[in-house]
């Protein structure tokens, strides 16, 4: 599970700093809001990872907790579309 | 507000990052102070643009712990749940709050915690180094050098109240709030100083993110500003992670207590 969670990451923060340093080069707006939102998501990716993880480990306590704090980034993402 | 060089937020990023990461604080304890007191930017634009890094740093420097195997993943979803619900009533808290009230609240936080942190340097928390004794469910396995060593996790309650008020101060303040946990966590809850800064970093990421989609719907985030600041976050926080390896346990506990100190008298001072 270390692992999976490791390349997710890894490949968030290459791919959001890849665009963020595009966007600053370039002087466009796009891929810097790009970069940010994607730096945002990074971290519920891992949740998902963290989760499908403990699924198949049977771990279902620890599943259970790890559901719970995905319902929170999600209830966090329906509250900002309505601000 | 006056237009920064890009150059000067990119590097204001990577030395807070290094900082940040080699604590496992996230850095935006570091990072909110430098932007409004040194640079000038408003404490919301400021604290908008701290979480995004945080989240960079965060999630930089947990891709370095977790392949040490620093990070205890199953304490650190256990203390999401706390942070997460605390990071989102701090996001919605803070659009209520004055600047005045954010510089008093920021500082007082600070100066706090760095007294907690200078007071117990001396503990250590291993409570054995016979790799056989049983650690229990949260609990783990650390090895440094050639000695492996126990933990078991004490004062869960009290972990997971830390945790809610960081993730509160998080949302609030934009600093992750690993400031409030790693010296709970390390100090009261039998969590070595390595575990502790290496779970906080990898529960920042998330803390942050339940607040950052917040600030991202009112439209607080300055595009430019952050991003600058995010890019130099991510190699200053790899980097941070590497050199944290090299220094002592107590050298950390130590200087991130004069840290806080200073920083949080210094904010407070500002909003008198």
């Amino acid at each position: 599970m270390e692992r999976a969670v490791e390349a997710a990451l890894t490949a968030g923060v290459a791919v959001s700093g890849l665009l963020l340093v595009a966007g600053l080069l370039l002087g466009s707006t796009a891929p810097l809001w790009w970069g940010v939102l994607l730096l945002i998501v990074t971290p519920v990716v891992r949740v998902l990872v963290v989760t499908a993880g403990l699924i198949l480990e049977h771990d279902w306590l620890f599943a259970g907790v790890s559901l719970f704090v995905l319902g929170v980034l999600l209830s966090s993402v329906y509250v900002s579309g309505r601000l | 507000m006056i237009a920064i060089p890009t150059l000067i937020l990119i590097f204001s990023g990577a030395a807070t990052g290094l900082i940040g990461a080699m604590l496992g604080i996230g850095g935006g304890v570091f990072l909110v102070p430098l932007l409004t007191l040194v640079l000038g930017v408003p404490i919301r634009t400021a604290i908008a643009a701290s979480l995004i890094s945080v989240i960079a740093t965060a999630s930089a420097s947990s891709t370095i712990n977790l392949e040490r195997g620093l990070v205890n993943m199953r304490l650190g979803m256990t203390l999401e749940v706390a942070t997460t619900l605390g990071g989102l009533a701090g996001g919605l808290l803070a659009a209520a709050l004055s600047q005045r009230q954010l510089f008093l609240a920021f500082g007082a936080t600070l100066a706090l915690m760095g007294v907690v942190m200078a007071l117990r340097s001396g503990r250590r928390n291993v409570i054995a180094h016979d790799a056989g004794v049983e650690p229990g469910r949260l609990g783990g396995r650390l090895r440094e050098g050639d000695q492996a060593y126990v933990y078991r996790v004490k004062r869960l309650p009290l972990a997971m109240t830390a945790s809610l008020t960081a993730g509160a101060i998080s949302g609030l303040l934009g600093i992750g709030g690993g400031v409030i946990k790693v010296p709970v966590l390390n100090a009261f809850c039998g969590i070595p100083i390595r575990v502790a800064a290496a779970t906080s970093a990898f529960m920042i990421g998330v803390t942050g993110a339940a607040s950052a989609f917040l600030y991202f719907g009112r439209g607080d985030i300055a595009l430019h500003l952050t991003s600058a600041v995010a890019v130099g976050a991510l190699p200053g926080s790899l980097l941070g992670a590497r050199l944290s390896q090299r220094v002592e346990a107590r050298s950390l506990k130590i200087l991130m207590a004069v840290v806080l100190l200073v920083v949080g008298l210094r904010m407070a001072l500002q909003a008198l």
